[in-house]
């Protein structure tokens, strides 16, 4: 396939996976419908009827889910060659590095190694981390000794040396994930389409500068010289000088007000975090949908269903864990839909 | 050779404490391999040996990490091989714990030498930068009542967020040197109670401090040579350190030795996993053996196993063949030939194997394309003197060298020379016409014989009507039979023949018929489907007949890249004549020799193996010590 027709066939792939993400009516209609409705519309019925510990099902659930996303990101890899693949590679990785930080709690806390291994994911080749070295490593530090090896090595070496300073799993947690968006803010300035990546990736980094900067600062109490340090100031609204200026301010309230009046609007009247998270996730959804239609650029396109399909997967699985643990439906409404944005929406 | 071996399954009831024992017998003999599927769950429901496994998993992992740093020896006296009981794994995989944790302690201490080293090193740069910055280090050095500094470095990506982080707790950061990925700064401050937050940022950012000695400012020189005796000081540890290690690695060396025999009598049981499943101390372990060892085995643990034991044998069901594991005999002298058929696949159990056919047609081909004496001369010495490279390949290029020495003779060829040597043969290029007929024997020849093999593996696989009907089947060969007969027939008497038409075109319509039959769509498309299936038989044998003629082509190719290069040569004096005739042959040799060898490859792989072989069998994996 010539380059102009690998982007005609990837948007047009794209187009066809944008057709399953959910639209509030959606959302609606999935809610009103029964458990075993539910399973059988989206091929879950064997995993829900499987006599499994909630735990357990939870986990087959999260995994078939991730395996329905992963299945979709390799069909879009097929026609991308050079950095706009290396880039979509680089996004899918984040979910190696779950895996990552569960097997560093679960060395921390001294679990089997079958333990370990039920909790981790099970992803494609191509990003998959070498889990039965990483089991068989006698300490936390040999394991990212292992990793500073491929594809993960900066953000193992950064996170090693935080690691040997600090010795503690919060300190390592964030160093991993400050990396991770580091390396993705890298990419997408080596990209052909810069642009139009830089705009979607910064969208992703200011919703999770905006979450950080909440959480160290007033859930964890770090100072804003730290909390500075652990942000990654290259968002679209999120500059260097506003993040600057918010983590001086010492007060949630504070922070929201004087944030962009993008951002404002969308988690004012927020109490914590938990609720500036589920606003920002369904904001950045319903940006995706406006950049899958409208950017010019594929790999941007096809990144932008990745992260919306990320996100619908994610209030899929909330779904079927209210049904299956009976939780009143209005909450779990609110929980998919915030009731500020169900106006608006 | 010609096929893979009959095989039985085995099911071999014993007590669960001998199954760790009856493993390593099985593994001795090296017939045994397991089969994992959960026949027996319903009368044994457990798999033995979890905490074994676990055990050996880790201590293998543990062994070859350790294996990295320490040289052992690994040689297994036979007479000594004994089962290894859970209690010595876990000894053995304790000490083996210990050692690794001894090796990760000097590996640490090497890497903290060589950072105080490096530490040192960048000091120094550091000294040399502030003096020509004119600045008073004794300010630096001492604790101050009202002033916090900090010197050190920091990874270069990271000091732009560092300085604005430090800004906000309300510091300075200069920056006074960069050195590859590392920048030197100075941090600075008002010393107001705020250090836990600075220190805190310092560490998550990976700041590495640089101690600045105290007699810097007073008397440099004395501080200079304060540094170099600390370097001195780390190179004597470091070298105390590698004489430790040394001696370290002599007093395990043994023990490592003993631990890897441990690990090696160990495997089988772990390598068993599910093949083996126990109700109490009942057990049984269930694989696949070649028919002709089930005697070997059963003499063997009974001889061995003190307790009873019931040993049962079966043919594979029709279901099972699929999953029989394809046991082909390992000739030394085919090994490279087994492994290039391998790069295709595994012949199914029961399948022909194609190896001894591959390897005589791929050298008589190789020799038929490339003959010449002088160039098949050099193949054979090359494989010969890399015999060390080349390991069981070996064989492979001084069978291609002979072969094209042969046919060299053959032709009358030598590095290119036509009339130096009399042709015992045909020399390509007098009778090009001649050498692709015989080419297009060879093929024919090449694909009735394949086409053979392909209805054997039919008949031999319970399929009749696929050895009758199916592509490459009897109505196939017959058609192709009458087509040839028939092509003679033109070729001789200018008229296809009554009996080549007939042989042809009933069994044309025999597979039409039949292809009809096997079409489940609509009426039209069924008739559509069946004569492109029919018809893709005619021209894939004769696509596939013509493709021969590359045998030919590249003789000829042979001879006539020899003549381009004799007419260069012809045009220089003397000495260049011969640069470039040795020049020419070099490129004959390596160009095309390498295309020779992929288009023979390309042959065997596309003619012939696609024809008969369907190459997805399971390789017989045995247990092995």
């Amino acid at each position: 396939m010539n380059s102009s027709a690998s982007q005609t066939y990837l948007k047009t792939r794209v187009n066809i996976f944008a057709t399953q993400l959910f639209t509030d009516n959606r959302i609606l209609e999935l809610l009103d419908m029964p458990l075993e409705e539910l399973s059988g519309t989206f091929g879950l019925t064997g995993i829900i009827e499987s006599p499994l510990s909630p735990q357990k099902l939870n986990h087959a659930l999260e995994q078939s889910l991730l395996h329905s996303l992963m299945s979709d990101l390799s069909v879009l890899l097929r026609p991308l060659d050079g950095t706009s693949r290396v880039l979509l590679i680089y996004w899918s990785r984040k979910f190696a590095l779950f895996n990552l930080k569960t097997l560093i709690r679960c060395k921390l806390n001294e679990l089997s190694l079958d333990e370990i291994s039920s909790y981790l994911h099970h992803l494609p080749d191509i990003i998959r981390l070498p889990h039965e070295k990483l089991l068989q490593a006698e300490n936390i530090l040999e394991m990212l000794h292992l990793l500073e090896h491929g594809p993960y090595q900066s953000i193992a070496r950064q996170a090693r040396q935080v690691y040997e300073e600090k010795n503690e799993p919060f300190s390592l947690d964030a160093a991993i994930d400050r990396s991770y968006f580091q390396g993705m803010v890298k990419y997408s300035n080596s990209q052909i389409d810069r642009g139009e990546l830089k705009e979607l990736i910064g969208m992703l980094t200011d919703r999770q500068n905006l979450l950080w900067l909440l959480r160290y600062r007033f859930m964890y109490q770090l100072s804003s010289s730290e909390t500075y340090y652990l942000l990654v100031p290259f968002g679209k609204y999120l500059d260097r000088n506003r993040l600057m200026e918010l983590v001086n301010l010492d007060s949630f309230q504070s922070v929201l007000e004087k944030l962009p009046p993008k951002l404002s609007r969308i988690v004012s009247g927020t109490t914590n975090a938990m609720q500036a998270r589920q606003r920002l996730d369904f904001s950045l959804s319903r940006e995706m949908r406006r950049l899958i239609r409208f950017s010019p650029s594929p790999a941007t396109r096809a990144l932008a269903y990745l992260v919306a399909r990320d996100t619908d997967l994610k209030r899929l699985n909330a779904l079927l864990q209210g049904k299956l643990l009976g939780l009143d439906s209005e909450l779990v409404h609110e929980a998919l839909i915030p009731p500020a944005l169900q106006e608006a929406a | 050779m010609f096929s893979t071996l009959p095989m039985k399954h085995l099911r071999i009831q014993l007590l669960t404490c001998d199954l760790p024992e009856a493993s390593l017998i099985l593994a001795e003999l090296g017939v045994f391999a397991p089969d994992p599927r959960p026949i027996l769950e319903a009368e044994l429901p457990s798999i033995p040996g979890e905490g074994y496994r676990h055990l050996y998993t880790q201590a293998r992992s543990r062994f070859d990490k350790i294996a990295r740093h320490v040289a052992y020896t690994d040689t297994l006296d036979n007479k000594e091989v004994h089962a290894v009981s859970e209690a010595d794994l876990q000894l053995t995989n304790d000490w083996l714990g210990e050692v690794w944790s001894d090796c990760s302690e000097f590996e640490e201490e090497r890497h903290r030498l060589r950072d105080q080293l490096h530490a040192i090193d960048e000091l120094e740069q550091t000294l040399d930068n502030f003096s020509n910055l004119n600045i008073d280090l004794g300010r630096l050095q001492q604790k101050s009542r009202f002033l916090e500094i900090h010197i050190g470095m920091v990874a270069r990506t990271q000091v732009k967020q560092l300085e604005e982080a430090v800004g906000l707790a309300g510091y300075l950061l200069y920056r006074f040197l960069e050195r590859e990925a590392r920048t030197h700064v100075i941090i600075i401050g008002a010393l107001d109670g705020e250090s836990a937050e600075l220190k805190s940022v310092l560490d998550t950012a990976g700041f590495r401090p640089l101690q600045v000695p105290e007699a810097l400012h007073s008397e440099p020189e004395k501080a200079k040579t304060s540094l170099r005796k600390q370097q001195t000081d780390l190179q004597q540890r470091q070298q105390q350190l590698e004489s430790r290690s040394a001696a370290w690695r002599t007093s395990i060396a043994r023990h490592l030795s003993a631990a890897a025999q441990t690990l090696r009598q160990a495997a089988p049981y772990f390598q068993v996993q599910n093949a083996a499943r126990n109700q109490g101390s009942l057990s049984a372990i269930q694989g696949w053996i070649p028919a002709r060892e089930v005697v070997n085995a059963e003499a063997g643990l009974r001889q061995k196993l003190h307790n009873p034991l019931v040993l049962e044998s079966r043919n594979p069901t029709e279901d099972e063949r699929p999953i029989v594991p394809s046991f082909i005999s390992r000739s030394r002298l085919l090994k490279p030939f087994s492994l290039l058929v391998k790069q295709y696949g595994i012949p199914r159990y029961g399948e022909v194997n194609p190896t001894l056919l591959f390897a005589v047609s791929y050298i008589l081909m190789f020799g038929m394309m490339f003959g010449d004496v002088g160039h098949g001369a050099i193949i054979l010495i090359s494989g010969i003197l890399a015999h060390r490279k080349l390991g069981s390949f070996t064989l492979f290029a001084v069978a291609a060298g002979i072969s094209s020495m042969v046919f060299g003779l053959l032709y009358g060829s030598i590095f290119g020379y036509e009339h130096v040597i009399h042709a015992i043969w045909i020399s390509p290029m007098s009778d090009p016409l001649y050498m692709l007929s015989m080419a297009l024997i060879w093929g024919v020849g090449f694909l009735v014989l394949i086409t053979l093999l392909n209805i054997i593996n039919h008949l031999q696989q319970n399929d009749p009507s696929g050895a009758l009907f199916g592509e490459n089947g009897i109505l196939s060969l017959l058609l192709y039979g009458g087509l040839l007969w028939g092509t003679f027939n033109i070729y001789q008497d200018g008229a296809f023949g009554v009996g080549a038409a007939v042989v042809a075109l009933s069994s044309l319509v025999a597979l039409f018929a039949y292809k009809l039959m096997g079409t489940a769509s609509p009426p039209g498309e069924r008739i559509l489907v069946a004569a492109i299936e029919t018809l893709e038989t005619v021209t894939g044998y004769a696509s596939n007949t013509l493709s021969f003629l590359r045998v030919a082509a590249f003789s000829l190719n042979h001879v006539a890249l020899a003549v381009a290069v004799f007419t260069l040569a012809g045009m220089m004096e003397e000495t260049g004549y011969w640069i470039t005739v040795v020049l020419g042959n070099l490129f004959i040799l390596i160009l095309e020799g390498l295309i020779v060898t992929i288009q023979v490859l390309r042959l065997e792989y596309y003619e012939g193996f696609s024809r008969f072989f369907a190459g997805d069998g399971k390789a017989f994996k045995p247990l092995t010590l």
